[in-house]
């Protein structure tokens, strides 16, 4: 059979098998062996085992359970609800206030833990009620979170951008220095979008009724300033090449750890516990899936299809910038229906050869692939941060989020167009940090 | 048969304790590296290796305890569209298809450990530990998963749990 035949039926096979709910890490693996063994017959899973555990044998892995644990100890204590109030307590004067701060403390709790469920889940809790209480709609308060809760794959540390660097072979501390500035600019459009809004609704700006001192606003940042200080240490050991990410968010975890015992009293067996289970399911959760990811790509390049559609595509002619509009659509689709971490296994040894070849930065088109999954975050069926929304607030229903989402959405699409004609708001960052890219 | 499912759901669950354990274990052996390495200026040479080996084995000695939770994450949109008898059949078939995987690799990182017993493997390193200690966790870990399947499907045939865990009421758009 023609490689791209194979390719289709294979990624048919996967398509059927996931939607009949069986887990994405599973679904990869049973279209591996079964395209294997058509293919080749039984002779062909000797390799099985090994491949499996050689996708898995990697130092650099682990710095996605240590940045985990950094995030689950830190989601297990008080400081989710402290560096919201001391976001509020700073920026309560600033024009359009509550809904600024809460998609600013979005951003910094997303360079806390570096997932997006997870900053959704700490910041909502907090904003939401709070947001309502002043009275701004249930679709603008909780569209906002799910949006802001995205930045946490873009915004280093990042899960997904690890997997990404391990995948294509990339730098994982240019990768981080490269989705800051993106972060920070879609944190602005967010904002920006808000001020449009709350402004042409006539929401109220300035909350009268509040007013710190200087002394309340000081007396909370010691709460808030050594968690921010850990991931800045952490960063600055990667960037200056200092240390390994799995070295520096080993010892950020440590320091997370002992920070949530010393400031929130979070040491009794049964929380140390929490912070390592929630650590852990989550964990497994994504090394199953790069796991069985790597028998998916052995098998696909095995029976040349990997190869194939490269060939295909070049034969195609196309324009780097169709090309590029091409992967956008696909990515994002393929973000509606699959969590990021899939989405960047399956697709990225194919697409990046083919991206390399056009022409395009490998690191940009980290930030970029990114940008796509965290539209997915936000769209059904499986927006996962719709789902967090929902259990946080239940009386609001999915369609309502889903409408106060959507003019963020589209803040996002717009990112994704200020970086394909200004790959530089990427690119700047890591060149200049650490040198260019070689 | 309550005593097997039993039995099987209380050995994941020790299992899940002991991946949450190995990986408290690597935080610790990463911090002792770094220091080694950036304060006592020495050089290292087990711990790369040893952390990277104990996140595998948290991975496949958890992964039974993370499908008890539902934790492998799956796309339900078409589980959730659908009624509850053509729920039931769905999940029986993934869960099926699920176990035959299991067993499979079961099976086969079996032999792989099993030929590196045999031939005495040891990684080509300074430390060089054998490799079928290595390779353990494998066979054990899908072996587990495997047993753990077997008892979702005996649950799900006698009632005792819902198809993929979704309380009947739940469709695509929220409980009803």
């Amino acid at each position: 059979m023609e490689p791209l035949t194979l390719g289709a039926l294979a990624a048919l096979t996967l398509i059927v098998l996931l939607m009949t709910g069986i887990p994405v890490a599973f679904a990869l693996g049973i279209t591996a062996l079964l395209f294997l063994v058509i293919n080749d017959g039984f002779g062909s899973f000797i390799v099985v085992a090994e491949t499996l555990f050689a996708s898995l044998d990697e130092f650099a892995l682990l710095s996605i359970p240590m940045f985990l644990v950094m995030g689950s100890a830190i989601a297990a204590s008080r400081a989710g609800a402290d560096l919201y109030e001391a976001i509020d307590r700073w920026l309560y004067r600033v024009p359009g206030g509550l809904l600024v701060s809460n998609i600013g403390a979005c951003g910094l709790f997303a360079a806390l833990t570096g997932s997006s469920p997870a900053t959704c889940a700490a910041i909502g809790k907090m904003g939401i009620p709070e947001m309502r209480k002043r009275g701004y709609p249930a679709s603008l308060a909780t569209g906002a979170i799910a949006a802001g809760g995205t930045l946490g794959i873009l915004i280093p540390p990042s899960i997904t951008m690890i997997v990404y660097g391990i995948a294509t072979e990339t730098s994982i501390g240019r990768l981080f220095a490269a989705g800051l500035l993106p972060g920070i600019m879609l944190v602005g459009l967010f904002i920006a979008w808000s001020l449009i809004y709350a402004n042409y609704k006539g929401y109220s700006f300035v909350e009268e009724d509040k007013s710190f001192s200087l002394k309340d606003k000081l007396i909370i940042l010691p709460k808030v300033i050594p968690f921010m200080a850990v991931i800045v240490l952490v960063l600055w050991a990667l960037y200056g090449g200092v240390a390994t990410p799995s070295e520096a968010s080993g010892v950020g975890a440590m320091f997370c750890i002992i920070l949530v015992m010393i400031i929130y009293k979070v040491w009794r067996p049964t929380n140390i516990w929490d912070i390592f289970s929630s650590a852990t399911r989550e964990s497994v959760m994504l090394m199953m899936i790069i796991g069985m990811a790597g028998l998916f790509s052995y098998m696909m390049s095995n029976l040349y299809i990997t190869q194939g559609i490269a060939e295909y595509i070049a034969e195609q002619d196309l324009s780097p910038w169709m090309l590029m509009l091409y992967i956008n659509i696909f990515l994002l689709v393929a973000g509606f229906f699959l969590p990021p971490v899939a989405v960047i296994l399956m697709t990225t040894p194919t697409l990046v050869p083919i991206i390399i070849q056009a022409g395009f930065d490998p690191i940009w088109f980290g930030v970029m692939l990114t940008l796509n999954m965290e539209i997915g975050l936000i769209t059904p069926p499986v927006g996962l941060n719709l789902y967090v929304i929902n259990g946080i607030v239940p009386d609001v229903d999915l369609k309502t989020v889903l409408i106060g989402a959507l003019p963020f959405m589209l803040c996002m699409v717009v990112g994704i167009g200020l970086l394909i004609l200004f790959p530089q708001i990427a690119l700047w960052l890591p060149d200049t940090l650490m040198g260019p890219a070689i | 048969m309550k005593y097997f499912i039993r039995s099987v759901e209380a050995l994941s669950r020790w299992f899940g304790y002991f991946a949450a354990v190995l990986l408290a274990v690597a935080v610790i052996v990463v911090c002792h590296m770094v220091f080694m390495r950036f304060v006592l200026h020495e050089s290292t040479s087990w711990q790369t290796e040893f952390v990277t080996y104990t996140l595998l084995a948290s991975t496949f000695l958890g992964a039974p305890w993370v499908l008890l939770k539902k934790g492998h994450v799956n796309v339900e949109l078409l589980p959730l569209m659908l009624g509850p008898k053509a729920r039931f059949s769905m999940a029986l078939f993934a869960y099926t298809v699920s176990f035959a995987l299991c067993a499979i690799l079961t099976w086969y990182s079996f032999e792989f450990w099993y030929e590196a017993w045999e031939e005495g493997w040891s990684s080509d390193t300074i430390w060089g530990p054998k490799l079928w200690k290595v390779y353990l966790s494998m066979p054990v870990g899908f072996f587990l998963i495997s047993l753990q399947y077997v008892v979702d499907i005996l649950s799900l045939v006698t009632g005792r749990c819902r198809p993929f865990g979704i309380p009947d009421t739940e469709t695509l758009l929220g409980a009803d």
